[in-house]
């Protein structure tokens, strides 16, 4: 789309830069994901989104 | 011990207009009517509508379409017959009647053995999409007929085609028992059905990774990705509507996308976004979003830029009764 960039995708462009984070969270739920709950990466997840928030408000 | 009562203390009336109780009885399937609704017809409708007036989105994500339509055309090349009258129902963006038009290595035109070719679909925008393109001319007569809402029956009289196509439409049919029935009927005796449909295991990257993101973020599961039919159902399902003679097999595409964002926004302009009844309103949170992201590259992705994402496209050809193939 020409001249508008729809919210979702400057969502997605931020969250693509945070691949090392996502990699963190994403090893962190694959290390046991019969047993998932809810806040079990809490942590790793708070970094994700830490760096995504930043991403987008840099651009 | 005998429990309180507030029987005794009330006035009469009261007692009385209780009295005349409905009968009981078992809840019986009016015919002709879904017993079962898993998506919502108005959803999916607004939802392809909406995909296809964006035509150059729209004509970007043909890709599944157009390969999907190709191999079932492959399957009606193995038919060797002239069929003066031919149905794609579900016809999208008329991808098969393009398909058609394209020239195999050994032989000509899948459309010089067909006199005429109807598609129907409901969705209006989506069917006149391509109506200005140059295929159009190159079949021999072609016309575009908008179906009527899902539940109502088709609007073809019976017995009036020589081989019905459909390609990936059938999985947002919600009776599709009583769909197949129908389109056995309005099939000429001994003719062909072949269709392929999205089935069982499609999408299963996502569907693992986004209950996984929503038990960490959110503490439980929610339909985010509609349900589709199952392979081991479809024979049953075919022999219940009356088709012999069946073939049923299965066929994974593997799509690579550059993220999960890529994969659900083309889902998005393809008009396939999901149209459970149960889904959620407002759809997908941004937080379980990005979870999901994270999951997906790690426990499916091959470690490289991108990720993939399976269609499984179960196939079918069955054939109505009569004639001599038997």
């Amino acid at each position: 789309m020409p001249g508008r960039t729809r919210p979702i995708e400057k969502f997605a462009e931020a969250v693509t830069k945070c691949s090392a984070e996502a990699s963190i969270y994403g090893k962190c739920i694959a290390a046991d994901y019969n047993g998932v709950y809810k806040d079990k990466c809490l942590t790793e997840f708070m970094k994700l989104k830490d760096c995504f928030t930043a991403a987008a408000k840099r651009r | 011990m005998k429990p309180a009562s507030l029987r005794p203390f009330l006035p009469r009336p009261a007692i009385r207009r209780r009295l005349p109780r409905p009968s009981r009885q078992y809840a019986l399937q009016t015919p002709g009517a879904s017993m079962l609704q898993v998506f919502s017809d108005q959803t999916k409708h607004l939802q392809r509508e909406r995909a296809a007036s964006n035509a150059e989105a729209s004509r970007r994500v043909d890709y599944l379409r157009d390969e999907v339509a190709t191999r079932l055309c492959e399957r009606l090349l193995d038919v060797k017959r002239h069929f003066p009258s031919v149905l794609d129902l579900g016809a999208n963006a008329c991808n098969i009647a393009r398909a058609l038009t394209v020239p195999t290595s050994d032989s000509p035109p899948l459309s010089t053995r067909l006199s005429h070719l109807t598609s129907a679909d409901t969705s209006p925008t989506l069917l006149h999409r391509d109506a200005n393109l140059p295929f159009n001319t190159l079949l021999p007569s072609h016309t575009r007929t908008i179906l009527p809402p899902a539940d109502t029956p088709l609007p073809f009289e019976p017995k009036s085609f020589n081989a019905i196509l459909s390609s990936l439409s059938l999985h947002w049919v919600n009776d599709l028992p009583s769909f197949l029935s129908q389109i056995n009927k309005i099939l000429k005796p001994d003719s062909p059905f072949i269709a392929a449909m999205l089935g069982g295991d499609s999408l299963f990257e996502l569907r693992t990774s986004l209950q996984l993101a929503d038990l960490d973020r959110r503490g439980g599961v929610s339909t985010h990705v509609s349900p589709l039919a199952d392979i081991r159902d479809i024979g049953g399902l075919l022999t219940k509507a009356g088709f012999r003679l069946l073939t049923v097999d299965v066929d994974d595409i593997i799509v690579d996308y550059p993220s999960v964002f890529a994969l659900m926004m083309d889902l998005q302009a393809m008009g396939e976004s999901n149209a459970a009844l149960t889904a959620e309103k407002g759809g997908l949170r941004r937080d379980v979003m990005a979870a999901t992201e994270g999951i997906y590259r790690e426990l499916h992705g091959d470690g490289g830029e991108s990720v993939p994402a399976t269609f499984r496209i179960i196939y079918m050809i069955g054939w109505t009764e009569g004639g001599g193939a038997e």
